[in-house]
Protein backbone atom coordinates (compact mmCIF):
# COMPACT_ATOMS: atom_id res chain seq x y z
CA UNK A 1 0.00 0.00 0.00
CA UNK A 2 2.67 2.68 -1.14
CA UNK A 3 -0.06 5.16 -2.26
CA UNK A 4 -2.01 5.30 1.04
CA UNK A 5 -1.62 8.72 2.12
CA UNK A 6 -3.77 8.86 5.27
CA UNK A 7 -2.64 12.05 6.49
CA UNK A 8 -3.38 14.14 3.86
CA UNK A 9 -6.09 12.08 2.56
CA UNK A 10 -7.93 12.81 6.17
CA UNK A 11 -6.77 16.78 6.23
CA UNK A 12 -8.12 17.06 2.45
CA UNK A 13 -11.70 15.32 3.77
CA UNK A 14 -11.86 17.71 6.82
CA UNK A 15 -11.67 20.59 4.38
CA UNK A 16 -14.28 19.33 1.83
CA UNK A 17 -16.31 18.75 4.81
CA UNK A 18 -15.71 22.13 6.03
CA UNK A 19 -16.65 23.69 2.79
CA UNK A 20 -19.83 21.88 3.03
CA UNK A 21 -20.67 22.58 6.23
CA UNK A 22 -19.89 26.72 5.58
CA UNK A 23 -22.38 26.54 2.39
CA UNK A 24 -25.03 24.59 4.50
CA UNK A 25 -24.99 26.83 7.87
CA UNK A 26 -24.32 30.25 6.09
CA UNK A 27 -26.70 29.84 2.80
CA UNK A 28 -28.52 27.12 3.53
CA UNK A 29 -27.64 25.09 -0.09
CA UNK A 30 -26.05 21.77 0.06
CA UNK A 31 -22.51 21.58 -1.73
CA UNK A 32 -23.13 19.00 -4.43
CA UNK A 33 -20.67 19.87 -7.23
CA UNK A 34 -23.01 18.06 -9.57
CA UNK A 35 -26.24 20.02 -8.57
CA UNK A 36 -23.96 23.24 -8.07
CA UNK A 37 -22.89 22.42 -12.37
CA UNK A 38 -25.89 21.18 -13.89
CA UNK A 39 -27.89 24.07 -12.97
CA UNK A 40 -26.00 26.71 -14.55
CA UNK A 41 -28.15 25.98 -17.54
CA UNK A 42 -31.70 27.86 -18.59
CA UNK A 43 -33.94 27.59 -16.73
CA UNK A 44 -31.70 28.31 -13.70
CA UNK A 45 -32.33 31.38 -11.72
CA UNK A 46 -29.41 31.68 -9.31
CA UNK A 47 -26.19 31.25 -11.40
CA UNK A 48 -23.94 34.20 -10.35
CA UNK A 49 -23.28 32.38 -6.42
CA UNK A 50 -22.61 29.15 -8.57
CA UNK A 51 -20.05 30.65 -10.72
CA UNK A 52 -18.47 32.03 -7.62
CA UNK A 53 -18.16 28.62 -6.14
CA UNK A 54 -16.75 26.89 -9.00
CA UNK A 55 -14.06 29.76 -9.93
CA UNK A 56 -13.33 29.56 -6.14
CA UNK A 57 -12.79 26.18 -6.22
CA UNK A 58 -10.71 25.70 -9.40
CA UNK A 59 -8.23 29.12 -7.81
CA UNK A 60 -7.81 27.16 -4.71
CA UNK A 61 -6.78 24.05 -6.47
CA UNK A 62 -4.20 25.81 -8.54
CA UNK A 63 -2.90 28.32 -5.49
CA UNK A 64 -2.69 24.83 -3.22
CA UNK A 65 -1.13 23.13 -6.21
CA UNK A 66 1.48 26.19 -6.33
CA UNK A 67 2.12 25.98 -2.26
CA UNK A 68 2.46 22.13 -2.36
CA UNK A 69 3.62 20.69 -5.44
CA UNK A 70 5.19 18.30 -3.83
CA UNK A 71 1.91 16.29 -2.82
CA UNK A 72 1.36 14.08 -6.05
CA UNK A 73 2.41 13.89 -9.21
CA UNK A 74 0.66 16.13 -12.55
CA UNK A 75 -2.67 14.85 -12.77
CA UNK A 76 -3.25 12.85 -16.07
CA UNK A 77 -6.48 11.34 -17.27
CA UNK A 78 -6.60 7.79 -18.34
CA UNK A 79 -6.00 6.08 -21.45
CA UNK A 80 -9.25 4.07 -23.03
CA UNK A 81 -8.41 0.54 -22.14
CA UNK A 82 -6.01 -1.05 -25.21
CA UNK A 83 -8.77 -3.90 -24.87
CA UNK A 84 -11.72 -1.99 -25.62
CA UNK A 85 -10.70 -0.90 -29.17
CA UNK A 86 -11.91 2.70 -28.74
CA UNK A 87 -9.84 5.35 -28.86
CA UNK A 88 -9.08 7.83 -25.35
CA UNK A 89 -10.59 10.55 -26.44
CA UNK A 90 -14.62 8.75 -27.46
CA UNK A 91 -13.72 6.75 -23.93
CA UNK A 92 -13.24 9.90 -22.01
CA UNK A 93 -16.30 11.80 -23.63
CA UNK A 94 -18.56 8.44 -22.75
CA UNK A 95 -17.28 8.62 -19.23
CA UNK A 96 -18.08 12.10 -19.16
CA UNK A 97 -21.64 12.27 -21.02
CA UNK A 98 -22.59 9.28 -18.19
CA UNK A 99 -21.21 11.27 -15.25
CA UNK A 100 -23.50 14.16 -16.61
CA UNK A 101 -26.97 12.12 -16.92
CA UNK A 102 -26.66 10.00 -14.24
CA UNK A 103 -26.09 12.85 -11.74
CA UNK A 104 -28.26 14.62 -13.27
CA UNK A 105 -31.25 12.23 -12.94
CA UNK A 106 -29.72 10.45 -10.15
CA UNK A 107 -29.89 13.97 -8.12
CA UNK A 108 -26.26 14.12 -6.94
CA UNK A 109 -23.06 13.03 -6.96
CA UNK A 110 -19.64 11.66 -4.40
CA UNK A 111 -20.36 15.33 -2.71
CA UNK A 112 -24.00 16.17 -2.85
CA UNK A 113 -25.39 12.94 -1.67
CA UNK A 114 -22.11 10.93 -0.73
CA UNK A 115 -21.18 13.71 1.87
CA UNK A 116 -24.26 16.15 2.27
CA UNK A 117 -26.95 13.53 1.57
CA UNK A 118 -25.28 10.91 3.85
CA UNK A 119 -24.59 13.75 6.95
CA UNK A 120 -28.51 14.94 6.67
CA UNK A 121 -29.58 10.81 6.80
CA UNK A 122 -31.36 10.74 3.21
CA UNK A 123 -32.46 7.56 2.66
CA UNK A 124 -32.39 8.32 -1.25
CA UNK A 125 -28.76 9.53 -0.65
CA UNK A 126 -27.46 6.28 1.17
CA UNK A 127 -29.00 4.51 -2.15
CA UNK A 128 -27.17 6.25 -4.26
CA UNK A 129 -24.05 6.09 -2.62
CA UNK A 130 -24.18 2.08 -2.14
CA UNK A 131 -25.49 1.69 -5.99
CA UNK A 132 -22.45 4.46 -7.70
CA UNK A 133 -19.41 2.96 -5.76
CA UNK A 134 -20.65 -0.96 -6.02
CA UNK A 135 -20.88 -0.07 -9.84
CA UNK A 136 -17.97 1.67 -10.40
CA UNK A 137 -15.83 -0.70 -8.59
CA UNK A 138 -17.12 -3.38 -10.74
CA UNK A 139 -16.42 -1.15 -13.98
CA UNK A 140 -12.88 -0.55 -12.73
CA UNK A 141 -13.12 -4.41 -12.37
CA UNK A 142 -14.21 -5.33 -15.78
CA UNK A 143 -13.04 -2.82 -18.00
CA UNK A 144 -9.26 -3.12 -16.20
CA UNK A 145 -8.71 1.21 -16.47
CA UNK A 146 -5.99 1.17 -14.00
CA UNK B 1 -31.41 43.25 -3.87
CA UNK B 2 -32.03 39.27 -4.24
CA UNK B 3 -30.86 37.39 -0.76
CA UNK B 4 -28.42 35.43 -3.05
CA UNK B 5 -26.94 38.54 -4.44
CA UNK B 6 -25.33 40.27 -1.50
CA UNK B 7 -22.15 40.14 -0.89
CA UNK B 8 -22.05 38.12 2.45
CA UNK B 9 -23.68 35.28 0.56
CA UNK B 10 -21.34 35.11 -2.46
CA UNK B 11 -18.65 35.74 -0.05
CA UNK B 12 -20.05 32.74 1.65
CA UNK B 13 -20.43 30.71 -1.69
CA UNK B 14 -16.29 31.67 -2.58
CA UNK B 15 -14.97 30.23 0.72
CA UNK B 16 -16.89 26.90 0.13
CA UNK B 17 -15.36 27.01 -3.05
CA UNK B 18 -11.51 27.25 -2.12
CA UNK B 19 -12.01 25.06 0.80
CA UNK B 20 -13.43 22.27 -1.11
CA UNK B 21 -10.72 22.98 -3.96
CA UNK B 22 -7.94 23.23 -1.24
CA UNK B 23 -9.74 19.69 -0.18
CA UNK B 24 -9.85 17.97 -2.84
CA UNK B 25 -5.98 18.65 -4.23
CA UNK B 26 -4.50 17.85 -0.67
CA UNK B 27 -6.24 15.08 -0.23
CA UNK B 28 -4.79 14.36 -3.96
CA UNK B 29 -8.59 13.86 -5.29
CA UNK B 30 -7.72 15.90 -8.55
CA UNK B 31 -5.29 12.77 -9.78
CA UNK B 32 -8.19 10.13 -11.35
CA UNK B 33 -5.54 7.71 -11.30
CA UNK B 34 -5.49 7.87 -7.31
CA UNK B 35 -8.98 7.69 -7.29
CA UNK B 36 -9.10 4.80 -9.57
CA UNK B 37 -6.77 3.05 -7.08
CA UNK B 38 -9.42 3.23 -4.63
CA UNK B 39 -11.91 1.59 -6.70
CA UNK B 40 -9.72 -1.31 -8.00
CA UNK B 41 -10.62 -3.92 -5.38
CA UNK B 42 -8.44 -6.66 -7.73
CA UNK B 43 -5.95 -5.18 -6.09
CA UNK B 44 -6.48 -5.97 -2.23
CA UNK B 45 -4.76 -9.20 -2.24
CA UNK B 46 -1.74 -7.86 -3.90
CA UNK B 47 -1.51 -4.97 -1.81
CA UNK B 48 -1.66 -2.40 -4.08
CA UNK B 49 -5.16 -0.90 -3.42
CA UNK B 50 -4.86 2.49 -1.99
CA UNK B 51 -7.69 3.65 0.63
CA UNK B 52 -7.38 6.94 0.77
CA UNK B 53 -10.72 8.25 -0.49
CA UNK B 54 -12.19 6.43 2.27
CA UNK B 55 -10.68 8.57 4.37
CA UNK B 56 -11.64 11.47 2.21
CA UNK B 57 -14.94 10.70 2.92
CA UNK B 58 -15.07 10.14 6.61
CA UNK B 59 -13.14 13.05 7.03
CA UNK B 60 -15.96 15.39 4.99
CA UNK B 61 -18.70 13.14 6.46
CA UNK B 62 -17.72 13.76 10.21
CA UNK B 63 -17.49 17.30 10.06
CA UNK B 64 -20.66 17.86 7.84
CA UNK B 65 -22.92 15.45 10.40
CA UNK B 66 -21.90 17.82 13.09
CA UNK B 67 -22.54 20.89 11.09
CA UNK B 68 -26.51 19.10 10.16
CA UNK B 69 -26.87 19.07 13.90
CA UNK B 70 -25.97 22.09 14.54
CA UNK B 71 -27.97 23.45 11.93
CA UNK B 72 -31.10 22.13 13.65
CA UNK B 73 -31.26 24.42 16.42
CA UNK B 74 -30.69 27.42 13.98
CA UNK B 75 -33.85 29.11 12.67
CA UNK B 76 -32.45 29.46 9.37
CA UNK B 77 -29.07 29.87 7.66
CA UNK B 78 -27.24 33.06 8.46
CA UNK B 79 -27.54 34.65 5.12
CA UNK B 80 -30.42 32.94 3.42
CA UNK B 81 -34.19 32.75 4.37
CA UNK B 82 -34.16 28.84 4.47
CA UNK B 83 -32.57 25.95 4.51
CA UNK B 84 -32.55 24.25 0.74
CA UNK B 85 -33.06 20.96 1.57
CA UNK B 86 -34.44 18.00 -0.78
CA UNK B 87 -37.92 16.92 1.04
CA UNK B 88 -38.28 14.46 -2.00
CA UNK B 89 -38.14 11.20 -0.29
CA UNK B 90 -39.15 7.99 -2.65
CA UNK B 91 -36.57 5.42 -4.15
CA UNK B 92 -37.54 5.51 -7.89
CA UNK B 93 -36.34 4.45 -10.64
CA UNK B 94 -34.30 7.93 -11.81
CA UNK B 95 -32.28 7.71 -8.68
CA UNK B 96 -31.54 4.30 -8.96
CA UNK B 97 -30.74 4.20 -13.22
CA UNK B 98 -28.66 7.60 -12.67
CA UNK B 99 -26.35 6.56 -9.64
CA UNK B 100 -25.21 3.40 -11.84
CA UNK B 101 -25.14 5.66 -14.76
CA UNK B 102 -22.77 7.93 -12.86
CA UNK B 103 -21.15 4.49 -11.12
CA UNK B 104 -20.42 3.65 -14.63
CA UNK B 105 -18.60 7.18 -15.90
CA UNK B 106 -16.64 6.91 -12.60
CA UNK B 107 -15.35 3.60 -12.99
CA UNK B 108 -14.18 4.52 -16.55
CA UNK B 109 -12.24 7.70 -15.70
CA UNK B 110 -11.44 8.15 -12.20
CA UNK B 111 -13.12 11.38 -12.99
CA UNK B 112 -16.91 12.87 -10.50
CA UNK B 113 -17.98 15.95 -10.98
CA UNK B 114 -15.64 18.06 -8.30
CA UNK B 115 -12.49 16.67 -9.42
CA UNK B 116 -13.75 17.07 -13.06
CA UNK B 117 -13.98 21.25 -12.11
CA UNK B 118 -11.18 21.59 -9.88
CA UNK B 119 -8.94 19.78 -13.10
CA UNK B 120 -9.16 23.37 -14.90
CA UNK B 121 -6.35 24.24 -12.52
CA UNK B 122 -4.03 21.51 -14.15
CA UNK B 123 -5.77 21.60 -17.62
CA UNK B 124 -4.32 17.67 -18.41
CA UNK B 125 -4.94 16.85 -22.27
CA UNK B 126 -9.08 15.62 -22.93
CA UNK B 127 -10.23 17.71 -19.75
CA UNK B 128 -12.40 19.91 -21.89
CA UNK B 129 -13.49 16.71 -24.03
CA UNK B 130 -14.98 15.59 -20.30
CA UNK B 131 -16.57 18.22 -18.87
CA UNK B 132 -18.16 19.41 -22.47
CA UNK B 133 -19.53 16.07 -22.65
CA UNK B 134 -20.41 16.08 -18.62
CA UNK B 135 -22.53 19.72 -19.24
CA UNK B 136 -24.01 17.94 -22.51
CA UNK B 137 -25.07 14.43 -20.33
CA UNK B 138 -26.17 17.30 -17.41
CA UNK B 139 -28.19 18.75 -19.98
CA UNK B 140 -29.53 16.19 -21.56
CA UNK B 141 -30.68 14.53 -17.88
CA UNK B 142 -32.40 17.38 -17.29
CA UNK B 143 -34.40 17.17 -20.73
CA UNK B 144 -35.56 14.01 -19.80
CA UNK B 145 -36.81 14.53 -16.14
CA UNK B 146 -39.00 17.56 -17.38
CA UNK B 147 -41.12 14.46 -19.04
CA UNK B 148 -40.90 12.22 -16.22
CA UNK B 149 -43.34 13.43 -13.77
CA UNK B 150 -41.55 11.89 -10.29
CA UNK B 151 -44.99 9.88 -8.98
CA UNK B 152 -45.36 7.60 -11.73
CA UNK B 153 -41.63 6.26 -11.91
CA UNK B 154 -41.87 4.27 -8.77
CA UNK B 155 -38.80 1.60 -9.00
Amino acid sequence: MDSFTPVTALIGGLLIGLASAVLWLGNGRIAGISGIFGQLLPPARTVVWRLVFLAALVAATFLTAQLLPGLGPKPELVSAPPSSDIPTPIWIAIAGLLTGFGTKIGNGCTSGHGICGLARLSRRSFVAVGIFFAVAVLTVTVTGVV
Amino acid sequence: MKQSLRPPYLATAALSGALFGAGLYIAQMTNPLKVLRFLDFTAIPTGGWDPSLALVMGGGLIVMLAAVQYGKRMERPLFNGTFHQPEYNHIDLPLVAGSALFGIGWGMSGICPGPAISLLAFLPENIWVFLCAMFVGSYLGSFVMKRIPREVVPA
